[in-house]
């Protein structure tokens, strides 16, 4: 029935397309160059010069404005040359627009105290932000107009030295952009709009890349790295390594990347477990957790439990091995559970994880007394949490742990990657698509998943080493059901199964906090809020994996149905 | 006057997969008609999509004139459709009273006991276990108890899926009296059987279906003497 | 041996409140097989609406329990079918046929999002709130065991209206037209079962009874707080479990099964109440591993 919805909408737009997409572009280039609020406000004049009075230079513009200058362009690029799912493109762009003009027209009127801010008052006229709005409605029903296509799927090879210089650029404006993302708006409280700020250039970066998805770029590319996988991670791991040298280089930076990065590599952990496998896990930060009291037990800290300490590699592995051999046992419920009981189970293993930490269990955890004092980590004397001078070069503090998190997260993504293409990982996926059809096919699905429990485990215990000697405190605090939840939602939105997914997932919820401390007390609100929607609008994430959109794209009504009905008669 | 029932160009998809492309039929009030066809032909995805459990691609469904197929499958039966699915899928854990019971869910009318005794009357095995479940009767009698179900709701077109499927001759036969005297008694009945032979003797009119369309059609007693049916189909089933 | 009856007591009571959580949890699993996290969010929203609707009563109907504490009871069902109709058409039903990772998160989302809803609207309520003094007071003594009389008007209403729902269920139309459902959907359909209608009234019901127990646990325990659906949900999704999904007798008995594990290793395992919680889930790990379908479930309804 929407198909029919779509179909008429489509008819009453059809001819009007081309016109409205015209007309939404030059608007949006209108309201690049209008002022766009009328008086300066409390906290201070609106950024980027759009307050009506301090509005001297019309064409030099910046920040935002700079933004809807570009989206105005790339709309009428896109509407005037050819382009491949043009309707696509458009659409993107246009919930671009609108998005980078409602969160400035909305944080304006909200801290203006009332429409006048945006529109005319005392005599004054700032029409930016009404003129952006109308610009992305008009485009967004001119995309309708002209039709969803698919998205293209771009055929043409490429020989091995130009997909390197594509995938070098492509990989290195991804290093712009996250180094973007994480400066604008500065730090914390130091800009009273760093909130809106942010939020602006989410929308801007999020319609660019939804139009270059729609024309078939992404895709394109990341076909290209994962046929030169080996490069790509290269790369991408030497782009990771350069973040410390672009603006983002300070402590404080470099302190939330580097926390970023750990709760990443727990999340490809979890991703082994949800994306490969499909076993839902709910006490997942379980492992993490045991890996950091581990870690913490054997670092000579004052309220350790042994009274030595061993080399950080060596407490690692044992933090590691821990955890795996406790993601075995919890795993091997699976051998007679399954599906949604099993999420209970792993949950109930959580909860029991909690608890027994909170109560200082066998003495390991000094319950809510933490373990503090956990010394960081050095190398060749030169401790992970002061800043280092190599030469001229003066590094921030914490840019070593950064570093060893960076190689940590590769590592994950190697033994992930490796995994999913191996035969291992073609049995794990046999197992969520068919449980039944893989145990037939000679796959021993029990070992199997119990298999995918312990290697994630192994990794979230990993990764909880270095949390224990970064953060230097280690508290069951850190490893509650919130902050499974939170993993998991960091696999689901950035796209079960895949890699880049599971980082970009982890970094946007990690980050978003950081940038919205306007929104502190709704953070968790708005955080569940996201599940819903995405689980209703884009249930394959940002990032689908291959198969995987395959899969959930024609898990429809019937095949569910007839699914059931096959359980039914077994 | 407008056939009860006409389907008009009917396509069917599962995903990317096409199961009925562009079947058109028409049934008349009064009349048997059947569906015939070999496995995978399409025609339970035809009768599921009358019934409203799937939605057309492309066609038209219009019963008494009337387009019905953008209707949910619980108001399509209460216009007077009622459908007995492929494996009767009888609510097992409930008794014979409660399958009937559900059969008749949409009457408000108070005639709903008599015609469950009317049930009993056609089918004597019924009665006398109406408190056992469903779930352990045989597979004729659980048929039975699918048709007598499918009357409850009093259609006027009743759309039977493969009633002869896994029983035995002798149960079949019984079967297909049955379907014959409930034609005698008003109802209009909508037949889809592999049983070629079987269903094309009973019916006023049939339609061959292969690979999702209609390939032949006429009066079953002229179609049961085509040399092509009797080749592609009549051959395989006995 | 009166430290072993009171314990028994106390675990009565505390599953009584169970029961009527896990009640809501069975019926919804048992008609779409969907795990409702937010369920025990839904009993904790009741909770703070009868506290809510007590608030706005005038001082003198305050003062007269025989008619604020049926107004409160009114309050505290209202909001929690409120809440749970709007989250089964909003976010359940958009996703029903999609695959079921789906539903599970969106119902986490819920959980969260009620939760955080709560604590920031509601005034005061990032701390503990009183509940108001409307309940009857002092004690059922039966020789050595003392039972608060909240704690057996708790057991009462439990148990109450367990056997009205079980016997809707059994004997009206309605109730027939849910069986159906939660048997097979799709022929339920050809009977003329509306879908829709059924599932709602499913959620309706299991909201009822979250109401009913949201206000009877601020009279039984006298405060609220917002972490009381969180854990009071996974204690009765672990009693339904342990009855088996999908079975109303079932999510009774295993309701006063958990109370009675709480109580009882509270006061006798190696812990004391610290652990008491964690003896919920070994319990609850183990018939999962032993007996999946629970102990009145029926084999087939388990499986991926």
């Amino acid at each position: 029935m929407s198909t029919v919805a779509i179909s008429e909408k489509r008819s009453a737009l059809a001819p009007l397309g081309k016109p409205l997409a015209i007309a939404g572009g030059v608007l949006a280039v209108v309201a690049a160059l209008l002022p766009w609020v009328t008086f300066s406000l409390n906290d201070g004049n609106w950024p980027d010069k759009s307050t009506l009075q301090f509005f001297d230079a019309p064409f030099l513009v910046t920040g935002f404005r700079w933004h809807m200058l570009l989206f105005g362009v790339f709309i009428l690029v896109a509407a005037l040359a050819p382009t491949p799912s043009r309707g696509r493109v458009l659409r993107a762009l246009g919930w671009g627009t609108l998005a980078v003009s409602f969160i400035n027209a909305l944080y304006i009127t909200i801290k203006g105290g009332g429409l006048g801010a945006i529109t005319a008052l005392d005599g004054e006229v700032a029409f930016g932000g009404v003129v952006g709005v109308v610009a992305g409605v008009l485009v967004i029903l001119a995309s309708y107009g002209i039709g969803i296509e698919p998205v293209a799927d771009w055929k043409f090879k490429v020989s091995t030295p130009v997909a390197y210089l594509v995938l070098l650029v492509a990989f290195g404006g991804v290093l712009y952009a996250v180094a973007a993302m994480l400066t604008t708006g500065g730090v914390g409280a130091s800009n009273p709009y760093a909130g809106a700020i942010f939020l602006s250039f989410l929308g801007f970066a999020g319609g660019v890349l939804a139009a270059l998805s729609g024309v078939g770029l992404v895709r394109w590319i990341s076909a290209l790295s994962e046929e030169h996988r080996v490069f790509s991670v290269i790369v991408l791991a030497a782009c990771a390594l350069l973040l410390p040298f672009t603006d983002a280089g300070n402590e404080y930076w470099m302190t939330v990347a580097a926390n970023i990065g750990i709760y990443a590599a727990t999340a490809i952990g979890l991703n082994i477990v949800v994306g490969l496998a499909g076993l839902l896990d709910l006490g997942y930060v379980a492992f993490m957790g045991i890996g950091a009291l581990v870690a913490a037990n054997f670092s000579g800290a004052a309220t350790a439990y042994f009274g030595f300490s061993l080399p950080f590699p060596v407490a690692a592995a044992i933090a590691a091995v821990v955890a795996g051999i406790f993601g075995a046992i919890v795993g091997s419920p699976t051998l007679r559970v399954r599906g949604d009981y099993l999420a209970i189970v792993t949950l109930a293993f959580g909860e029991i994880f909690t608890r027994s930490a909170q109560n200082d269990i066998g003495g390991f955890t000094n319950g809510s007394n933490a373990i503090p004092g956990i010394p960081a980590l050095s190398l060749f004397g030169a401790e992970f949490n002061r800043s280092i001078t190599i030469g001229p070069v003066k590094l921030p503090g914490g840019v070593l742990y950064y570093i060893l998190i960076v190689l940590l997260v590769a590592a994950t993504m190697a033994v992930f990657a490796n995994l999913k293409f191996s035969r291992i990982g073609r049995a794990w996926i046999a197992i969520r698509e068919d449980e039944d059809a893989a145990r037939a096919m000679g796959i021993r699905t029990g070992k199997m998943k119990i298999l995918a429990f312990l290697i994630g485990a192994m990794l979230a215990g990993l990764a909880g080493a270095v949390f224990a000697h970064k953060n230097g405190t280690v508290s069951y605090e850190s490893f509650k059901f919130l902050e499974s939840i939170t993993l998991l939602a960091a696999v689901i939105l950035g796209g079960m199964g895949s890699i880049p997914g599971a980082v970009l997932g982890a970094s946007l919820l990690f980050v978003l906090p950081e940038k919205l401390r306007d929104f502190e007390e709704y953070r968790l609100m708005i955080f569940g809020l996201a599940l819903i929607l995405i689980m209703r609008f884009r249930p394959v994430g940002l990032i689908p994996d291959a198969h995987r959109r395959a899969e959930m794209a024609e898990k429809a009504d019937e095949n569910a149905e007839e699914a059931h009905v096959e359980a039914r008669k077994a | 006057m407008s056939p009860l029932l006409e389907v008009r160009n009917l396509s069917v998809a599962y995903g990317a997969i096409e199961a009925v492309r562009d079947i058109s039929f028409t049934v008349e009030a009064g009349q048997i008609v059947s569906l015939i066809g070999s496995n995978g032909a399409g025609k339970t995805t035809t009768l599921r999509t009358i019934s409203g459990l799937l939605r057309p691609a492309s066609g038209e469904i219009l019963f008494q004139g009337k387009p019905i197929h953008a209707e949910p499958a619980h108001a399509i039966l209460g216009m007077g459709i009622s459908h007995s699915p492929e494996g009767r899928r009888l609510f097992p854990r409930m008794t014979v009273e409660e399958n009937l019971q559900l059969g008749a869910y949409v009457r408000k009318d108070d005639g709903v006991q008599a015609d469950m005794d009317r049930v009993y009357e056609l089918f004597p095995v019924l009665g006398e276990r109406r408190h056992n479940k469903a779930g352990l009767f045989s597979g004729g009698e659980q048929q039975m108890l699918a048709i007598g179900r499918a009357m409850m709701s009093k259609p006027r077109l009743l759309m039977l899926d493969e009633p002869s499927m896994g029983l035995s001759p002798i149960m079949t036969q019984k079967i297909f009296d049955t379907i014959k005297e409930l034609q005698s008694l008003g109802t209009t009945i909508l037949l889809v059987e592999q049983n070629a032979l079987a269903a094309l003797a009973l019916s006023d009119h049939g339609y061959v279906i292969d690979l999702g369309r209609t390939t032949l059609d006429g009066p079953g007693h002229s179609l049961l003497a085509d040399q092509r049916v009797r080749d592609a189909y009549l051959g395989e089933v006995h | 041996m009166s430290v072993l009856l009171q314990q028994l007591a106390n675990g009565v009571i505390q599953g009584a409140l169970i029961a009527l959580i896990a009640l809501g949890y069975t019926m919804v699993y048992g008609i779409i097989q969907l795990i409702n996290f937010a369920h025990g969010e839904v009993f904790m929203v009741a909770s703070y609406g009868g506290l809510a609707t007590f608030t706005l009563l005038p001082d003198d109907l305050k003062k007269t329990p025989a008619v604020a504490l049926p107004l409160m009871f009114v309050g505290g069902i209202a909001v929690a079918v409120l809440v749970a109709v709007v989250m089964e058409r909003f976010a359940y039903r958009p996703l029903r046929g999609s695959s079921r990772l789906a539903p599970l998160i969106t119902a986490l989302g819920v959980s969260v999002f009620l939760q955080e809803a709560v604590r920031v609207w509601y005034p005061d309520a990032t701390s503990n709130l009183p509940y108001p003094k409307v309940f009857p007071e002092g004690n059922l003594s039966l020789g050595a065991v003392n039972i608060p009389w909240t704690g057996v008007l708790l057991i009462v209403l439990s148990v109450g209206l367990s056997i009205i729902l079980q016997t809707y269920i059994n004997k009206s139309r309605m109730g027939r037209a849910m069986r159906a459902t939660a048997q097979d959907p799709d022929t339920a359909k050809l009977m003329g079962v509306n879908p829709d209608r059924v599932i709602v009234l499913t959620f309706v019901f299991g909201a009822v009874l979250a109401g009913v127990a949201g206000v009877m646990f601020g009279g039984y325990l006298n405060n609220i707080n917002i972490d009381m659906g969180f854990q009071n949900g996974i204690f009765a999704f672990t009693a339904a479990v342990l009855g088996g999904v999908g079975s109303i007798r079932g999510a009774v008995v295993g309701a006063f099964i958990i109370g009675l594990i709480k109580t009882l290793s509270g006061q006798y395992m190696p812990g004391g109440t610290q652990y008491d919680y964690v003896w919920i889930f070994v319990v609850l790990i183990l018939v999962l591993v032993f007996r999946p379908q629970g102990l009145f479930g029926e084999p087939e309804r388990v499986r991926a």
